[in-house]
């Protein structure tokens, strides 16, 4: 069975757009409103895919090391932004502080996943770092953000309780490890809820995508088992960091509860 | 910890606090002797609970010093001085378990957890009024009264020096408030344990007996034997903080 690659062509593409306004259609029908960002969003899939189709050209057609570890890094940055700016307050302390969670979990990740385990080679190859890197980063950016959120809320609304521990003669480690441990769950169970039911419900993208290119299945079923391995492992080492610095953030060297940390 | 001779227990000299650039605490200097009771009054708002907060070293002031029986508090480790001054707060806050496990909660800390005394857990119950069967009780099942009670022994675990109530009677009825008054009056007097009880209840103060502080917009302004304070004040703001005409000024 040898799948015969379409590329489809421009024209096809605008065909598809058909799909949208018909979309449109149904929101307008409805008298949903959603029309105008329906119409944004088609645009701006359009736009950015374009964008990052042309930059990708030219990154992987230049073989440089450099660039392709620069193009890494830029991605970690603006996912440490989207995280931050996803919570009430986002400081510039927050910013690093998940910056230099992602780059541990995700980096550590990468590495061992393309240097260790794949050997992909030269080491740069940006046919593999860059689709995977951006799994990685884009799973580990949801936990992140789901653990910063948890994290803040439990330490605020239970500040009674760590305070209660703190008067018991707990370090501020031990009055905030509660916290800290739902936290870690809650960025920890979206990546088990998906290993749990891929290929029964789910399909991923990637295998999907792997499957049209006209790999063979097996060989996209493997793939995929890495990279859903690899994303367990850098969402936990992710939500290890920057819980664990976090709640640190959260007390004075003396274990008190920093009053302008619960005000943020 | 060194145990200096003739020293108060803790001493405040000439504390301040600001928060959130509003001076909550002002020149306040008082002193604490080994196993007096001690009641800060004042009007809500007055600086009352910060004060404890400091003792407890949940804070530190923003000027002045704290010293533990002579040593400055930013010399003594927070979590060993915490275990000598303990700490009831207002609300109650029980840990999921029973009333034995809550008990055991500063041991469980210290990794020390396997040195349960089951025997000295009844005493701790006891000591607070409470009955030693309660211990297989879930926590979360008790009455505000008994939490408040539990909160207490929990304190005494340590064997703290120096026991800070914070309106430990604030959710209670007030016949249930002057008993565990009482109880924790007698406790003191077997324990020979220094009392500092935050309230804004008189009645509960003049229970309390020892040394009556009353705290108004963040400055001590009287400090009289409870005995006295009650039949005579010595200051005008005293005697108005007695009478009632106090209440509601803003801090």
């Amino acid at each position: 069975m040898s799948a015969q690659l379409i590329d489809p062509t421009w024209y096809q593409l605008a065909a598809a757009t058909a799909l949208v306004v018909l979309a449109i259609g149904l929101s307008a029908a409805r008298g949903l409103g959603l029309e105008r960002d329906l119409t944004v969003a088609a645009a701006r899939t359009l736009v950015q895919l374009l964008a990052i189709g042309y930059v990708l050209g030219f990154v992987f057609s230049t073989h440089s090391p450099a660039l392709i570890v620069g193009i890494l890094l830029l991605m970690l940055v603006i996912a440490a932004w989207t995280v931050a700016a996803r919570q009430r307050r986002p400081t510039h302390g927050l910013r690093l502080l998940v910056l230099g969670a992602l780059s541990t979990g995700c980096g550590l990740t990468l590495v061992l996943g393309t240097q260790v385990i794949l050997r992909i080679e030269p080491w740069y190859n940006p046919y593999y770092l860059i689709p995977l890197m951006g799994m990685v980063i884009g799973n580990s950016l949801n936990s992140a953000t789901l653990a910063v959120e948890r994290l803040d809320s439990d330490l605020r609304s239970g500040r009674d309780q760590v305070e209660a521990l703190l008067a018991l003669g707990a370090t501020s480690r031990q009055a905030a490890a509660a916290a800290v441990r739902s936290a870690m769950k809650a960025a920890m169970i979206p990546i088990i809820n998906s290993m749990m039911v891929v290929g029964l419900v789910s399909l991923p993208g990637m295998m999907t995508g792997q499957i049209l290119g006209g790999n063979a299945p097996l060989i996209a079923i493997k793939y995929q088992v890495l990279i859903m391995y690899m994303i367990a492992f850098s969402t936990a080492v992710t939500a290890f960091v920057l819980t664990t610095l976090r709640a640190r953030s959260y007390f004075t060297g003396a274990h008190q509860l920093r009053e302008e940390a619960l005000q943020e | 910890m060194m145990s200096n001779q003739g020293e108060p227990a803790i001493r405040l000299d000439r504390v301040g606090v600001v928060k959130q650039k509003r001076p909550v605490l002002a020149e306040v200097t008082l002193s604490f002797e080994p196993g007096g009771a001690y009641s800060i009054l004042g009007p809500s708002g007055a600086g009352k609970t910060t004060l404890l907060r400091l003792l407890n070293r949940l804070e530190d002031p923003t000027t002045g010093s704290l010293r533990f029986h002579g040593t400055p508090y930013g010399q003594v480790s927070a979590i060993a001085l915490r275990r000598r001054v303990a700490m009831v707060f207002q609300v109650p806050v029980l840990f999921p378990g029973n009333v034995g496990d809550n008990l055991c909660t500063a041991l469980r800390l210290q990794h020390r957890d396997d040195r349960v005394d089951e025997a000295e857990l009844t005493r701790l119950l006891e000591l607070v009024e409470l009955d030693g069967a309660m211990l297989t009780r879930d926590a979360a099942a008790l009455s505000v009264g008994q939490k408040q009670r539990v909160c207490i022994a929990r304190a005494l675990l340590t064997a703290p020096e120096v026991l800070l109530l914070d309106e430990p009677t604030a959710a209670l009825d007030p016949t249930t408030a002057h008993r565990l008054i009482a109880a924790i009056v007698g406790l003191s007097r077997r324990q020979r344990l220094t009392l500092i009880m935050v309230s804004h209840q008189p009645e509960l103060a003049r229970a309390f007996g020892g040394e009556v502080i009353v705290l108004v917009a963040g400055r001590v302004v009287e400090q009289s034997r409870a005995a006295q304070f009650f039949v005579a004040p010595a200051t005008e703001q005293g005697r108005r903080y007695l009478d009632g005409t106090l209440m509601g000024t803003p801090p």
